[in-house]
């Protein structure tokens, strides 16, 4: 028996609210619906140059929605999550004391464009306290008034799942009686090169699953949840987190596992801390970035850790229409989830339209089905062979 | 108030690699004077061989190197931590900022700096490849509060049984960014020390508990005054000096960026 096995079954922290903002939405309501009917969120980037790169196309948003406090800020990932945090306050009260209020937020990024401003030799010195990732966490924790922990998790692309996984955490060891956790990052110059000079962004359609995917784009997006303990409950829900792990591969700086042996362990560990069986999974909320090498061994993953229902479940990916929103995206995902359950229609695989022998499930192609899935498993890898898994209950109405 | 975080821990070894040498026996007795002028004391790179290495940052081969530290400290084999059943829990509030730095200075296309090693992920990628750590994986960015957090989480990891044993590593580089620090002096107190260190967590009989309070305990003060600077480090450094005390009470403290948090690691009764 490993560790992992002795961790069976925990208490679920119950999903109050959500709030984001994304290229197709810039709230709730409106990010549901693009997803539900299949938009595209994917334009020219217009807020830095893109002129020298192979590929200028992302999940841009044009106009990030003001807010009180962004008025205050000059760091547009801060600004993301306080617009962010506003959709969250229009749906939900943030109604603990400030000290038993806490907030986890996951990215990839940081304020990284603070350091390229503050680097910038044309203009003036600037501090660069900004660029140290946990500012917007922290901008946001000012913004709410939040005096409980305050962490920044950075699990690459990742971190969206694993900071609702740290927030569930600090509620069930009663460091906090809300915790409002999520993710978030921004495109920039810094990651469009970085992913361009990888050679990692398609120059095409963005097609997870698909036979003819070429690569991601990237896309940029602030989700967050409100949580709380079960017995500390009131009023409306979205639904509960289960169970999460988050694992290492410990093969590669860059590439996942060829066979995916740190998802399929943070897959059967979240698995287990929520006490699901795979046969209990309705719906799959898969990383599917669309790059050639991910799409197949997460599909095999998914494979070994479902078993033989696997071909029964729906999978998605919604990064096609969002471009894959790195710190947001597994936050976004979950989100997705919960809707799915709460509305009985699961949002399509934009951009899958050929099999792909290697990736043979039913990735929910084109358009959005109708099917309530209670209880969901998402997905999601990154970065130094970070990955990360939770399962979702939707039943939240 | 108090929280209480978690019970049943111990600490079975501290690996620490400052600017001032190994361990904490290298530390001065003042850091400031010992500094003089100097605004920073750097780190060597590790002299760590394989090909694997050839790309890896300065950064990544001292988180592998403070393991390395932690399981000579300990008398510990490698294999006695690789598989899944060993969490790693890393913190560094600044260490990813010279190859971030790196990468937006490269004249073309980031060719001067493979782009995921800008990423914070980088070190504790190195470190789980190297001693082939496949089991729970988080990493936070902060200060020393923020290590007392990942402490807490790597108990409380222990405490579900989700892992047998956790490795907390923290590391922080100061010397390609130092123009930078030296803009932030409002938050970075000279001499800005670059250290890597490794606490191993085990089941145990210490309680460890978390108290949002800023009472700068004597550990922490005397890993401040001895080492300087190190930002995460510094609580593993307090660490280490008071299990060379042999206290059955450790107590430590830290600020980062306006908020305080203390943690007491008591042995249970």
């Amino acid at each position: 028996m490993t560790a992992r096995d002795s961790a069976r079954g925990v208490d679920p922290v119950v999903i109050l609210a959500a709030g984001v903002v994304t290229p197709i939405g810039t709230d709730l309501d409106a990010f549901w619906s693009a997803l539900v009917e299949g938009r595209d969120g994917i334009s020219t980037v217009e807020r830095f140059r893109v002129d020298d790169l192979r590929v200028g196309c992302g999940g841009e948003i044009k106009r990030v929605p003001a807010t009180e406090g962004s008025r205050r800020v000059a760091c547009r990932a801060s600004q993301l999550l306080l617009a962010a945090a506003d959709d969250l306050r229009r749906r939900a009260r943030l109604d603990a004391e400030p000290a038993r209020l806490a907030v986890v937020v996951g990215t990839a990024l940081g304020g990284v464009e603070e350091l390229e401003r503050a680097l910038d030799k044309d203009g003036r010195p600037r501090p660069a306290g900004s660029a140290l990732y946990d500012s917007p966490g922290r901008a946001l924790a000012r913004a709410l008034g939040a005096r409980g922990p305050l962490l920044t998790v950075s699990t690459a692309c990742a971190s969206g799942a694993t900071a609702l996984g740290v927030g569930a955490d600090l509620l069930r060891a009663d460091r906090a009686d809300l915790v409002v956790a999520g993710g978030f990052d921004i495109l920039c110059r810094f990651v469009m090169r970085g992913f361009d000079a990888l050679r990692s962004l398609t120059r095409g359609r963005v097609r997870p699953f698909d036979r003819r995917r070429s690569g991601l784009l990237l896309g940029e997006s602030a989700a967050l949840v409100l949580m709380t303990r079960e017995a500390d409950a009131r009023g409306p829900r979205l639904g509960r987190l289960l169970g999460h792990a988050s694992t290492s591969d410990g093969a590669h700086i860059a590439a996942p596992h060829p066979e995916g042996r740190g998802l399929l362990t943070a897959i059967r560990g979240a698995l287990t801390q929520a006490d699901v069986e795979p046969a209990d999974v309705d719906l799959v909320s898969a990383h599917g970035t669309a790059t050639p090498l991910n799409d197949r061994i997460e599909t095999a993953v998914l494979k070994a850790a479902l078993g033989a229902r696997a071909d029964a479940i729906p999978v998605n990916s919604i990064k096609a229409g969002l471009g894959h929103t790195m710190g947001a995206a597994a936050t976004l995902e979950a989100i997705m989830c919960l809707l799915a359950s709460r509305d009985g229609l699961v949002p399509p695989t934009l951009g899958f339209e050929e099999r792909d022998p290697e990736c043979d499930l039913d990735y929910v192609p084109l358009r959005a089905r109708a099917a309530r899935p209670r209880v969901s498993l998402s997905t999601s890898l990154g970065f130094g062979g970070c990955n990360a898994a939770l399962v979702l209950d939707g039943d939240g109405t | 108030m108090t929280e209480l975080a978690t019970r049943g821990t111990t600490l079975g070894g501290i690996g620490i690699i400052t600017g001032w040498g190994g361990g904490v026996a290298a530390l001065p007795a003042d850091a400031a004077h010992a500094a003089g002028d100097r605004a920073t004391i750097a780190i060597d790179r590790p002299a760590l061989a394989g090909p694997r290495f050839r790309r890896a940052t300065r950064e990544c081969l001292l988180g592998v190197a403070a393991v390395q530290a932690m399981l000579d400290a300990a008398g510990l084999p490698r294999e006695s931590i690789a598989g899944a059943d060993t969490a790693l829990v890393y913190v560094t509030a600044a260490a990813y900022a010279a190859s971030n730095r790196a990468f937006i200075e490269a004249a073309t296309g980031g060719s001067a700096l493979h782009f995921p090693y800008t990423a914070p992920s980088a070190v504790p990628a190195e470190v789980a490849i190297e001693f082939g750590l496949i089991g729970g994986y988080v990493i936070f960015v902060g200060g020393g509060t923020t290590t007392l957090e990942a402490l807490a989480h790597a108990a409380g990891l222990l405490g579900r049984g989700e892992c047998a044993r956790a490795l907390v590593l923290a590391v922080e580089t100061f010397r390609e960014c130092e123009d930078l620090h030296a803009r932030a002096r409002w938050l970075l107190r000279r001499p800005l020390v670059e250290a890597a260190a490794c606490a191993l967590l085990t089941p145990g009989d210490y309680d460890l508990t978390l108290t949002p309070t800023g009472v700068r305990a004597d550990l922490t003060h005397a890993a401040r005054r001895r080492a300087g600077e190190t930002l995460s480090c510094e609580p593993l450094i307090a660490l280490a000096l008071g299990l060379e005390s042999g206290d059955d009470r450790l107590h430590l403290t830290c600020q980062w960026r306006d908020r305080p948090l203390s943690a007491e690691w008591t042995r249970g009764g």
